[in-house]
């Protein structure tokens, strides 16, 4: 078992990230490396599917979010974007992905669903953008989520566990580190953008608006699918962390229960309890009793009717 | 130094599930631990109710967890398209279905005791969704167990006595199957007793039919891997 950054980097030294991960992998869960490649197949071609569905928008459950992706992609459709294509592509793809989350349509949890648009945004924008092999990018999934599995080793992947630097903080770790791997980076390099990635996530809290996966979730996914990109790339010239992967996760460890309750995932704090976060979590709370009103009233009439009836 | 895991979950794991969203430790984790007691309970179930422990109760409703909860609870796997309805269709096949607060002690936030019954057979479990669609089952009927659902795995409940281990683990070993972990709870000496049973390959009926078969046991229960 692969229980630290430091031992993975010596058994990668001058060898394929994604072989040592399978590798690995077939040895501590008596799974194939083809059938472990052959399901990263479809979830890539999830992700892809889910891409497409999620350009073209609609609203969330709750009803905040929804057209982020539609707008960005007409802008980018009609030459109205100032960024180069690759940034706006991980950021679009992100949207998408996380639009499709928040309607409840179905998506690929990497490694959560509230940060699953992440390693999408990066990988496929890349992949696109770059020419780079559809089987390389499955590789660099394998990449991606064997960084996530030595994370969680010693972390809980999720919001309510540590705040968002344990899911987007660690979804844009791991994309880093695929991106690394897409872009013909060694093991080296791939835990240096990696490291890099997820260190300047650390401390972000989780507050979501009315505690629905949709404001700052969706966003969010958007933003730190670019700044896994700009990690893999100082990685990828050499920039090295000074502080190593596996330091930096005891930290997140620490920083996430030093973290007040109110900003782990409960809506009790952070962007939740501003004046407009308040406002909508009422909104959201006045529209649940209103349906569960009518639902009472729908089954005394239901049980009057019997009663009727008999 | 962090507290370590003792099991790596692995790059599928990690790198998924595929899933109806919006939230992993929300939607998939709860339809997987809806989806435990189902599988436990091995029956139609007529009723329902689930108990949240205080964090859970008041995020849930804004991540279909109600949908997921009941949806794994009445057979539905995590990607199935029809998550969305479960409730209104559980209620169709007349399930009864309740949820409510309770305090489940010094727990992950995202934790819920499960109760659920069938026409003639009821089951148990407390268990929390550790995020990434993870969850960890650390109650079954009233013992204490060590549930992934990460592998196919035989729960056993018998009466304690020496010698049950030995003799469950050798029919095991002559079936040819890896054990994985095995961990053992009771609740009294020579009372109710538990065994998990973690292992590599699928247990046949027939050399399940062998382990429910020895002496003082009460019930054998094979679970595949949970999807």
């Amino acid at each position: 078992m692969i229980e630290s950054f430091a031992q993975l980097e010596q058994l990668g030294a001058g060898r394929d990230l994604a072989d040592v991960f399978l590798e690995t992998d077939e040895q501590e869960h008596a799974v194939p490396a083809a059938d472990i490649l052959e399901a990263l197949r479809k979830r890539r071609a999830v992700m892809r599917d889910c891409v497409e569905r999620g350009k073209s928008g609609g609203t969330s459950m709750g009803k905040l979010v929804g057209h982020e992706a539609r707008l960005l992609n007409e802008a980018f459709q009609s030459g109205k974007t100032f960024l180069d294509p690759l940034t706006v592509k991980a950021e679009l793809y992100a949207l998408a992905v996380m639009g499709e989350n928040s309607r409840m349509g179905v998506i690929v949890a990497a490694p959560t669903a509230g940060a699953g648009g992440v390693v999408p945004g990066m990988l496929l924008a890349l992949e696109e953008e770059r020419h780079v092999d559809p089987e390389k990018t499955v590789r660099a999934l394998v990449v991606a989520g064997g960084i996530g599995s030595i994370i969680a080793l010693s972390a809980s992947i999720s919001g309510a566990a540590g705040g968002c630097q344990n899911e987007v903080g660690v979804a844009s770790a791991m994309g880093a580190a695929g991106v690394a791997y897409m872009m013909g980076g060694t093991t080296k390099q791939s835990i240096h953008a990696a490291a890099m990635a997820l260190k300047n996530t650390l401390g972000l809290v989780c507050d979501p608006v009315g505690g629905l996966v949709e404001v700052p979730c969706v966003k969010r996914n958007a933003l730190f699918a670019v700044h896994g990109l700009t990690a893999a790339q100082l990685a990828m010239a050499g920039v090295e962390s000074v502080i190593p992967m596996d330091e930096i996760v005891e930290a997140m460890v620490r920083i996430g229960r030093a973290l007040p309750r109110g900003l782990r995932e409960t809506a009790e704090g952070g962007l939740a309890t501003t004046i407009t976060g308040s406002a909508i979590a009422q909104r959201i709370k006045d529209e649940a009793n209103a349906r569960r009103a009518e639902k009472a009233k729908e089954r005394e009439r239901a049980a009057q009717e019997r009663k009727g009836g008999a | 130094m962090a507290v370590r895991h003792d099991r790596k979950v692995s790059i599928l794991d990690v790198m998924g599930p595929v899933m109806v969203g919006p939230s992993s430790s929300h939607t998939a984790g709860t339809a997987r631990l809806g989806r435990v007691a189902y599988e436990i309970l091995d029956d139609d179930p007529v009723r329902v109710d689930f108990h949240l422990h205080p964090p859970l109760a008041a995020t849930y409703r804004g991540h279909g967890s109600d949908f997921a909860l009941v949806g794994g609870s009445i057979g539905l796997n995590v990607d199935d398209p029809r998550i969305p309805e479960a409730i209104r269709i559980a209620e169709q096949m007349g399930l009864e279905i309740s949820f409510s607060e309770e305090d489940l002690g010094d727990v992950h936030p995202n934790t819920v005791r499960i109760e659920i019954r069938g026409a003639s057979r009821e089951a148990e479990i407390i268990g929390s969704s550790i995020g990434g669609g993870v969850i960890e089952v650390f109650k079954i009927n009233g013992f204490q167990a060590r549930f992934k659902g990460d592998s196919p795995t035989l729960l056993l409940f018998y009466r304690d006595r020496p010698g049950m281990i030995s003799e469950v683990t050798a029919i095991i070993a002559e079936e040819a199957i890896n054990i994985a972990s095995l961990y053992c709870s009771r609740k009294q000496r020579g009372k109710d007793a538990f065994m998990q049973i973690d292992v590599d390959s699928p247990v046949s009926d027939a050399a399940l039919a062998r382990i429910g078969s020895v002496r003082d046991m009460r019930e054998a229960k094979y679970l595949d891997r949970i999807p």
